[in-house]
This record gives structure tokens, C-alpha cells and sequence, in this order.
């Protein structure tokens, strides 16, 4: 069974709308430079596992507060028992949040195919082509899965939102643009700042985060490309993705 | 087996009732506690389950989690001993 | 002044036999003048002021002469001889005689450090010139209070902090106050004193002037904060047919008007809230309206809807952007009232989510949970009326719902906890006894404020005096007294070893205290005739000073028990009811079991969340608050976020910092809530800085393994 490493009880900030505990799970296959939950992703042995039963208990005395539970990492999806997990959560009766880097389109379709989670957040790392992304993401990476994990959830099966973290030096306004263009997804795209306390890249802990009114402007402005009608370009980068 | 608590008040007209069953229970053997919400011990009590009004009820599991509470109102003698059985297990 | 008088008095009476020594000395007086020496003078001041005989007092001036005399000096301050004739009492053991010939005054280090140094007692007073005037006087006004209002033992036991006196320095004002804009509205602003008169207002932008003066004259005649109620509604007949420009504009003006230091005493802002109702409250669906001119409408507030819920949200959407510079505005203070009614309006949800993004962005709102058949006004920084079945009546006419809270005692509950020595009954006895020397107090309080107000409208106190609708403005037989408490989370501590959020036995001991209170204050309430309630106290000051005081006379047992840092010296006990700031509590628990607390506590209670960095979403967050009306006895709750503000670029950010976010300068400020209003954290006194070091946020989350702790915070 998937070893839960972290346990917050209560989360406002993670699920619009929802009040949600948040299950953190180890290991991730990305090294972006500015993770903050690196040792979660690195060192996982030095955490204690909580065991589920115990987080069943607990949640039982918030009974009528707790909408949900938000499953993050680290990446989730990279546990192949995670449907395992999602079920017994569900048996709770619990609703489902799922954070992943979309490296694993299979299992996302899944698990909203058999309509297993409710709210999908995919984090968008980079403008989509593959020089870029491996960049932000510290590893050499096949864009497929995640054009293809982009495509899925642009379906609309089920609630979703793509997350984009924003590092000056990593990301200009253009870059963000850039994947705005190519998601068109409206309302549902969010910047999210980058914060400089604990980077996986010590580095980075000089680097000053954007002003938070500029980013709110940029995010105005890629929020408001319309959905639809599609370019031109960007419909053949849809149609390359999803074939 | 389950743990009933009694919170009444002396001057309440409905709480009578309340009394008379719970001497009923305790006869059977059902573990009863009474609380006067006029004295230290019973508000101190009834604020614990937030219980505003008198007469209230509230039943316990033996890990003294609440299973059911009637507030200001008076269930009947069956309701309660249903409840109760719920709480043996 | 008393050295005025000693010197200048009359010299009728006791002349006749005066042999004056002829000594070449000269005597300095407070009122900047230099005077030879004269005898008689100090014979004057003792038959004046105390009772003892004219040969008493003949042969003490001779003393203090001889004295004088013998030492050779050439110059001598008139307090000095007072010090010096107050001896020769002592060694007479005429104590009494003492006490009433005592000089009020203050070293002149302490004024030194007084016109230096910054007030940290109360965080909402900047420093400046008029401020240390506002000291100076609270000064002398304490000690007059403490000498003369209250009886020794009351006075004693303020003075080792078994009880504290809150306001002493206002000792001759109400405590805070609730009020009704229908007042002005129907009678126009005619105050006692003032030369001109106003008419009542016909445009909403003079109703709003009206206010704000009033205000201002209501702030020099109480100690704390002034309410007004459904402000929102009260101003709708005003406000018929304007635009949404227009209406912004008046919200800006009212809110950038009473959050201006400039207008308010010693440059303290005034303590306003604003109580904001999304709904049309039940207890005036059928009142007459009353619009401009203070004519009757003819129609009721119910038909006014619209306009108040127009007005509500402009004053929300101002609070959104904030100050010039976007931080929050610190006053005045909005608070809105959650009730049955409120979710079954109309448009209530996207009301709810504006306030929930203020209360997440900025941190301002307040939501007060009216739940059944209760209404409340709110004013205080926490402090409430529950509105009962008289008051229901005077709602038929709003203008007389006037209400105030007379004087605010707080009790030190861990000592308490110390002096009973681990005994159930001798707990309960001691509370017994706390409480009723708060009574006590409230009592001579009483007496002595219902002195100044039978001077009437000639009196120091002349506009709560005015009467202008058959009742005196204050309305003493609707007033409260109030009974707060400092550090119950130490008591049971102390006499259990368990903090209250350790163990099921140790909360409920808490509740059994502050039961406990309630009870004896209900008892006390039916024997006096007058409104003893509970309230938990805005102990800005008050939990340090406690802190500070145990520590010397219940040393070591309270070196282990006292918050905070000793080494610092910031150290204080945890807030009236609360759970230890730093305990690892998620805010349902916190919400939830604080709220347990708080039916108790009818003065008025509240529950913060500290927010810190984190910007909850403000659907969650309304997600949050129905959950709390609904599932919780909670009064009251309110989010506060932090910020730094930077004094080189101007600019906030999120979040307490060393250094500014956006220009890196040192040169910042932090912007948290410090009990009940926002304020900037280097005014804070040492036991605020040391509660702000432990408060936890709900951020972070601890996992650990082998002693080994790491905090991961979610960002993904
Ligand atoms: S995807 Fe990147 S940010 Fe997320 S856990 Fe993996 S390494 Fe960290
Ligand atoms: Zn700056």
C-alpha cells in the first residue's frame, strides 16, 4: 500500500469551494529546481508513514466540516496502487482531489473514466515543447504524456484546473503567455507565485518572486483567451497530442 | 453499554418528564447521569455538548462519543432505549 | 492642580497667631510662580483637605519648618513640602489623613521617558506630543482612581494583579458604547456645549459628517470603541436613486473618515464599528424609516432593501482595495451579521463570497453568528449586546436603542490556579472571591459615574446626560458591567498539569470555571438590579501584566507556566478562553472548541484564525463560515492574514518579512491583529511580540521520525 508520509488536516487554500485534508505521497519523477517538497521526493525514509486508518479516525471527528481529500506529493500517479487508495477514501465518502504533473495520462484516464475523483489540478510547468519544459522540470522529458494528460482533461469529464508556478529567470511574461495561448482554457489556468523559502536548487532562494499585482494582471489577461475558436496552430498541437 | 446524560433545569415545566425516564433506565441498569444546568458541575457539562436548552438528552458509545442527542425536546421512552441498544456493541 | 491651591489658598480662618519664621527661602509651585515661605499655607491645606485638628496641623507646619529650617536650603518645590508634611502624618498614624492629603503626580524620569519613548500599552496609540498628553492626564486620572473611586481593597488587589481595572486612566467615562444613527438622524446634531446646532441631515454626505462628529464627541466621553448598528440600512433612505459611483464614493468617504488618525483623541483612532446586516434584521422588517430631514418616510425598512445591500457592498468593495498604499484599513471596522435570514436573502452567497475575499485579502471582516431568535450589537473588540424582549420594543423606535458597557474588570485566573494549591474547592472558592471583588468594583465605578452624571447637562459628562426623547442619552439601567478573564488555559494547566487542548478533563474543568462565573454573576445580576456579564477580554496589555506580576510573587511555579519567551521578557498568558496559540490545533477544532466557550460568555466572545501566508480561496472560506453558523455555538470569527509593509517603496506584501518583497529595504513594518484590530507590529508590547513568535498558522503540518522534525509546506 502507498506509504503516506504527510497529513494536513485542514486545508482552505487547496480545493476552491471545499474544505479538504491534504495526503502527501512520496517520490515524483520530475526534479523541478524550485520544489519545495523535495525531501518528500528525495528522502521519503526519513518520514514516518502515517497509517490510513489513523487519518480515517481523525477525519471522523471533523464529520459535516471535511467536503474532501486532496492526494499530492511528491507525484501521486506514480503509485500504481493509488486507485486502491482513492477507493477506500471514497468508501469514507469522501470527495477526491488529485494533484499530478500529468506524467501519467493512463492512470489519469482512468480514474476519470471511472468517475473515482472529482477535481483533477494538473501543474503546468513550462510553455508546451519539450526543450522548454525540461528545463523547468530538471529532467529530459517526452512532452506525449503530458500533451496527452492536457487533452484528457480538456475533455471535461471532470472538474479540473492547471496550475503554473511562476520563477523569475525560469518563466518570462511571455512564456506565460506563451502556455495560455496553447491551453486556452480560461478561468481554469492559475499562476500560482514561486516562493523563495527551501528551493530543491538553493539557488534560487535569491531569486525575488514577481509582484503579486503583476502576476494577478498577467494571469487576468491569459485567463481571458477564450476557450474557443482554436488557432490554427494551436489545433494541430491539440490534434498532434491526442493521436 | 451506552451512557445516557439528563440535562435539566428546576424550573423547567418540561423537564419532569425527562427525570421520570431517566429513573426508569436507571432502574434497568442503564448507566444515568443528571445535570442541573443551574449548578457549576451541569452547566459546566452542558456547554461541553453545547446544549442550550432543557430538558436535553445525549447518549454515549463507551468511548464516550456522542451517538444521539435530543435537545429541548422530549423523545419517548422507546426512542431512547432503541438509541441505547446501539451503543452495546 | 493641588499644588495650586496649597499655595494660593485663602488665608481666612486660622491667621490669627501665625509668628512666621523669617526664612530666606523661596518655594516653587506648579503654577510657574515663586513664592517666600509661608507657614500658614501648609495649616490651610491640612484643615482643607483632610479632617485633622488646626493644632494638629499647626504643630506639623512647625515641624516641617524647623526642618526646613535646619537643612539650609534656599530653594524648595511646593510637592516636596507635601512629602515632607505627609511624614510628620505618617508619624502621627494618621494614615487616612495621608491618603487625602496625597499629591497626584509623576518623577520627572518617567516624563522624560514618557516624552521620548513610545506608548506600548496600547498599540493603537502612536506617539506624539498629543499622545504623551493623553498619558500624562491618563496618569494622574489612574491614580486618582485608584486613591479615590475605589475602595483600598478594590484598589489593592488591581494593584497586585488578582484583578485589573481596565480604563483606569478614563476613569470618569463609560467603558465603550453602542449607538444608533437614528438618533442624529431624527434629532439633527445638537450636543450640550457646542455653539452650533445642526438641523437633521438631508443628504447623505452631511448624515455622514454628522457621524463622524458625533463620533468624535461620543470618543472623548467613553474609554473604548463606539458600534454603530445596521449602518447599512439606517443610511439607505438616503441614498435612493444614487449610482454606484456616487455610492462608492460615500462608502469611501465614511470609511477614509474614521480611519484618519487626525481627527481622534491623544491621535488615537477611533474604535468604530460598523454593524452591516445583508438582510433587513427581523426586529426592523416593520419600523418607520426615517430619511432625510429626520422626516418619517412613510414607508418601513423593509422597503429600503435594496439600497442597503447596494451600500454593503460599496463599503466591502472599498475595503477590497484598501488604503493609498493597499493595506488593510485598520479602522473602522466591519462586522457583519450571519443569520437565519441572511441565507435565505437573496444574492446572499455572492455577498458572502465578497466578504469572504476581504476577510482572505485583507483581513477585515468580522462575522458575527446571530443564531435563532438572537440579535446582537456588536462594538467592542469583542464586546456585545444581546438584544432581549425590551429592547425588541425600543426597536419600534431605533433611536432609543443606545447602549454601553459601564467599566471592564478582568480577572487573573492562573493566580487563582497558585493560590489553591492544587484544591478543587479552594479553586472554586477563590474564583467565588475574584469575582466578587470585580463586582465590588463595578459597583464604586457605578456610584461614582452616576455622581458626574447627576450634574446633568452642566456636568463633566453633559452629553450622555442630553436628553432629547425622554431618557438621558446613557442609559444607565440597560447598562453592562463587564467581567473578563485573563489565562483560563493556565489555570487549568496549573491545576491539572494539562493545557486545555491536552485532555477532555482538563477543557471541561475550563468550561466548569467559566461556568462557574456566569453563575455567580447571574446571582449577582438579580441581587444588584443591574447587568453583570461575562466577556472575554481584549487583554492587550492586561496578559502580560498578569504574566509579569506572577512571576514575582509565584515564582518558580510560574516560570513554567507563563507563555513566551523570560528571557526576552515577552512573556504573557494565554487570551481570556482561548487554547494555547501555539498548539497545533486545525481551525475547525479551534472554531469548534473555543465556541464551546462562548455561549457562556454573553458579553461577547471571538475566535481568530490566524491566516498568516496562506490566501485561502474565498469560496472555501464561505464554505467555512456556513459551516460554523451551522454546526458550531461560535459568536464570532475572524481571519487574519499578515503583512509587511515597507517604509521606502510603500508597497505590501503578504506575510510577516525582514525585508521589503519587492525592494529588498530593511526599512519595513509587519501588519497583524493584535487582539481586536489590525496594527502595525513594532508598536506591540512585549508580551504581544512574544504570543505573535508562537501563534500557529495553519500552514504547515509536522511529520517526524526519531525526534527529527521538518516542516513541509504545501505548494504544489
Ligand atoms: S513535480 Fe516538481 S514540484 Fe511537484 S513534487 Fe515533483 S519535483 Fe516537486
Ligand atoms: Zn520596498
Amino acid at each position: 500500500m502507498i506509504e503516506i508520509k504527510g497529513f494536513l488536516e485542514t486545508s482552505l487554500s487547496d480545493w476552491p469551494g471545499k474544505i479538504c485534508s491534504v495526503l502527501f505521497l512520496p517520490h515524483c519523477n520530475f526534479r523541478c529546481p524550485y520544489c519545495h517538497n523535495h525531501p518528500l521526493v528525495f528522502n521519503p525514509e526519513q518520514y514516518s508513514t502515517i497509517p490510513l486508518e489513523k487519518i480515517f479516525d481523525r477525519l471522523h471527528s471533523f464529520t459535516n466540516w471535511i467536503d474532501g481529500i486532496c492526494l499530492t506529493g511528491g507525484e501521486p500517479t506514480l503509485h500504481a496502487d493509488l486507485p486502491l487508495l482513492i477507493r477506500k477514501i471514497k468508501e469514507h465518502r469522501f470527495l477526491v482531489k488529485l494533484d499530478t504533473n500529468g506524467s501519467n495520462p493512463r492512470m489519469l484516464e482512468n480514474l476519470i473514466e471511472k468517475g473515482e475523483i472529482d477535481f483533477v489540478s494538473m501543474d503546468v510547468k513550462a510553455p508546451l515543447d519539450p526543450f522548454r519544459y525540461s528545463c523547468s522540470i530538471g529532467v529530459p522529458i517526452d512532452l506525449k504524456p503530458i500533451l496527452d494528460s492536457i487533452a484528457l482533461l480538456k475533455r471535461e469529464k471532470v472538474e479540473y484546473e492547471f496550475r503554473m508556478t511562476v520563477v523569475p529567470g525560469l518563466h518570462q511574461e511571455g512564456d506565460i503567455k506563451n502556455l495560455g495561448n496553447q491551453l486556452r482554457v480560461g478561468r481554469r489556468l492559475i499562476l500560482q507565485n514561486f516562493n523563495p523559502e527551501n528551493p530543491l536548487d538553493p539557488s534560487l532562494k535569491q531569486v525575488i518572486p514577481y509582484d503579486p499585482q503583476v502576476l494577478k494582471q498577467i494571469e487576468k489577461e491569459v485567463q481571458e483567451m477564450t476557450p474557443s475558436p482554436l488557432s490554427l496552430k494551436d489545433e494541430s498541437a491539440i490534434l498532434t497530442l491526442t493521436h | 453499554m451506552g451512557l445516557i446524560k439528563i440535562f435539566t433545569k428546576a424550573h423547567c415545566p418540561k423537564c419532569p418528564a425527562v427525570k421520570e425516564m431517566g429513573m426508569v433506565l436507571k432502574k434497568e441498569g442503564v448507566p444515568v447521569l443528571n445535570y442541573d444546568l443551574d449548578t457549576v458541575e451541569g452547566l459546566g457539562e452542558a456547554s461541553f455538548y453545547s446544549i442550550l436548552a432543557t430538558p436535553s438528552i445525549v447518549i454515549e458509545d463507551e468511548e464516550e462519543r456522542e451517538v444521539v442527542s435530543w435537545r429541548g425536546v422530549v423523545p419517548s421512552l422507546q426512542e431512547v432505549r432503541r438509541y441505547l441498544l446501539r451503543g452495546i456493541s | 492642580m493641588s499644588t495650586v491651591i496649597e499655595i494660593k489658598g485663602d488665608h481666612q480662618g486660622f491667621k490669627e497667631d501665625v509668628e512666621t519664621t523669617d526664612m530666606a527661602l523661596f518655594v516653587r509651585t506648579s503654577d510657574e510662580a515663586m513664592y517666600g515661605w509661608d507657614r500658614q499655607k501648609i495649616v490651610d491645606a491640612l484643615i482643607r483637605e483632610t479632617y485633622v485638628d488646626v493644632d494638629t496641623a499647626k504643630e506639623i507646619a512647625r515641624e516641617v519648618e524647623d526642618l526646613i529650617a535646619t537643612s539650609k536650603i534656599k530653594m524648595i518645590t511646593a510637592p516636596l513640602i507635601r512629602e515632607l508634611v505627609d511624614t510628620k502624618l505618617i508619624e502621627r498614624g494618621l494614615e487616612q489623613a495621608r491618603k487625602m492629603h496625597t499629591r497626584l503626580g509623576m518623577p520627572l524620569y518617567d516624563v522624560d521617558q514618557l516624552i521620548l519613548h513610545p506608548n506600548k500599552e496600547n498599540a493603537n496609540v502612536p506617539h506624539g506630543p498629543e499622545a504623551t498628553n493623553l498619558t500624562l492626564a491618563e496618569r494622574i486620572k489612574k491614580e486618582y482612581a485608584l486613591l479615590s473611586v475605589f475602595s483600598q481593597d478594590v484598589a489593592d488587589a488591581h494593584m497586585r494583579g488578582d484583578i485589573h481595572l481596565h480604563d483606569l486612566g478614563f476613569i470618569d467615562r463609560p467603558y465603550c458604547s453602542g449607538q444608533s444613527l437614528e438618533y442624529i438622524k431624527r434629532f439633527g446634531l445638537s450636543l450640550p456645549n457646542s455653539i452650533a446646532m445642526a438641523k437633521p441631515a438631508k443628504h447623505p454626505e452631511v448624515l455622514l459628517a454628522h457621524m463622524v462628529k458625533f463620533a468624535a464627541a461620543l470618543q472623548s466621553h467613553f474609554a473604548g470603541a463606539i458600534g454603530w448598528d445596521s449602518i447599512n440600512l439606517f443610511f439607505a433612505p438616503y441614498l435612493e436613486g444614487m449610482s454606484d459611483q456616487e455610492l462608492e464614493q460615500l462608502a469611501q468617504m465614511m470609511i477614509f473618515e474614521f480611519s484618519q488618525q487626525a481627527v481622534a483623541r491623544g491621535g488615537q483612532a477611533i474604535f468604530t464599528d460598523l454593524n452591516l446586516y445583508w438582510e433587513i434584521p427581523k426586529h426592523f422588517e416593520n419600523v418607520p424609516a426615517i430619511g432625510p430631514g429626520g422626516e418619517f418616510t412613510g414607508k418601513t425598512y423593509s422597503d429600503y432593501l435594496k439600497e442597503s445591500q447596494r451600500f454593503a457592498i460599496a463599503l466591502f468593495n472599498v475595503y477590497q482595495e484598501g488604503d493609498g498604499s493597499g493595506r488593510p484599513f485598520f479602522f473602522p471596522k466591519p462586522l457583519v451579521h450571519i443569520t437565519e435570514k441572511f441565507f435565505q436573502t437573496p444574492g446572499h452567497m455572492d455577498f458572502l463570497y465578497l466578504i469572504c475575499e476581504v476577510a482572505s485579502d485583507k483581513g477585515n471582516t468580522y462575522f458575527v453568528f446571530d443564531r435563532g431568535e438572537t440579535a446582537k450589537i456588536s462594538e467592542c473588540c469583542r464586546l456585545s449586546f444581546k438584544l432581549d424582549q425590551t429592547d425588541f420594543e425600543d426597536a419600534k423606535q431605533p433611536w432609543r436603542m443606545r447602549y454601553c458597557a459601564l467599566q471592564n474588570v478582568t480577572l487573573n485566573l492562573p493566580r487563582i490556579a497558585y493560590l489553591a494549591k492544587g484544591e478543587d474547592a479552594q479553586l472554586f472558592s477563590k474564583i467565588g472571591e475574584f469575582v466578587e471583588m470585580a463586582v465590588k468594583a463595578h459597583l464604586e465605578k457605578k456610584f461614582f459615574i452616576e455622581r458626574l452624571l447627576s450634574l446633568g447637562e452642566r456636568g463633566p459628562l453633559a452629553l450622555l446626560a442630553m436628553d432629547r426623547d425622554g431618557t438621558p442619552y446613557l442609559r444607565m439601567h440597560r447598562a453592562s458591567f463587564l467581567v473578563g478573564m485573563v489565562g483560563l488555559n493556565e489555570l487549568v494547566q496549573i491545576h491539572t498539569g494539562q493545557e486545555m487542548h491536552q485532555s477532555k478533563q482538563a477543557f471541561k474543568l475550563g468550561l466548569k470555571v467559566i461556568a462557574h462565573m456566569k453563575l455567580m454573576l447571574d446571582k449577582f445580576s438579580q441581587r444588584y438590579g443591574m447587568r453583570f456579564v461575562l466577556e472575554q477580554t481584549p487583554a492587550e496589555s492586561t496578559a502580560y501584566r498578569f504574566a509579569k506580576l506572577d512571576l514575582k510573587f509565584h515564582s518558580p511555579q510560574s516560570g513554567h507556566i507563563v507563555k513566551g519567551d523570560i528571557s526576552k521578557g515577552e512573556v504573557y498568558y494565554t487570551n481570556s478562553t482561548y487554547l494555547n496559540n501555539s498548539a497545533v490545533l486545525n481551525p475547525i477544532e479551534r472554531v469548534r472548541q473555543e465556541g464551546l466557550f462562548h455561549p457562556l460568555i454573553e458579553g461577547g466572545a471571538l475566535t481568530h484564525i490566524w491566516l498568516g501566508e496562506a490566501k485561502p480561496a474565498k469560496s472555501s472560506l464561505a464554505n467555512f463560515v456556513r459551516k460554523t453558523f451551522q454546526w458550531t455555538q461560535n459568536d464570532q470569527i475572524a481571519f487574519s492574514p499578515e503583512f509587511t509593509t515597507c517604509n521606502c517603496c510603500n508597497r505590501t506584501s503578504r506575510s510577516l518579512r525582514s525585508s521589503c518583497a519587492y525592494c529588498g529595504s530593511n526599512d519595513v513594518d509587519g501588519i497583524t491583529r493584535i487582539t481586536g484590530y489590525f496594527t502595525k507590529v513594532s508598536s506591540w508590547n512585549k508580551g504581544k511580540l512574544g504570543e505573535l513568535r508562537n501563534r500557529y498558522r495553519n500552514q504547515a503540518f509536522l511529520t517526524e521520525k526519531e525526534g527529527e522534525m521538518e516542516l513541509v509546506v504545501n505548494t504544489k
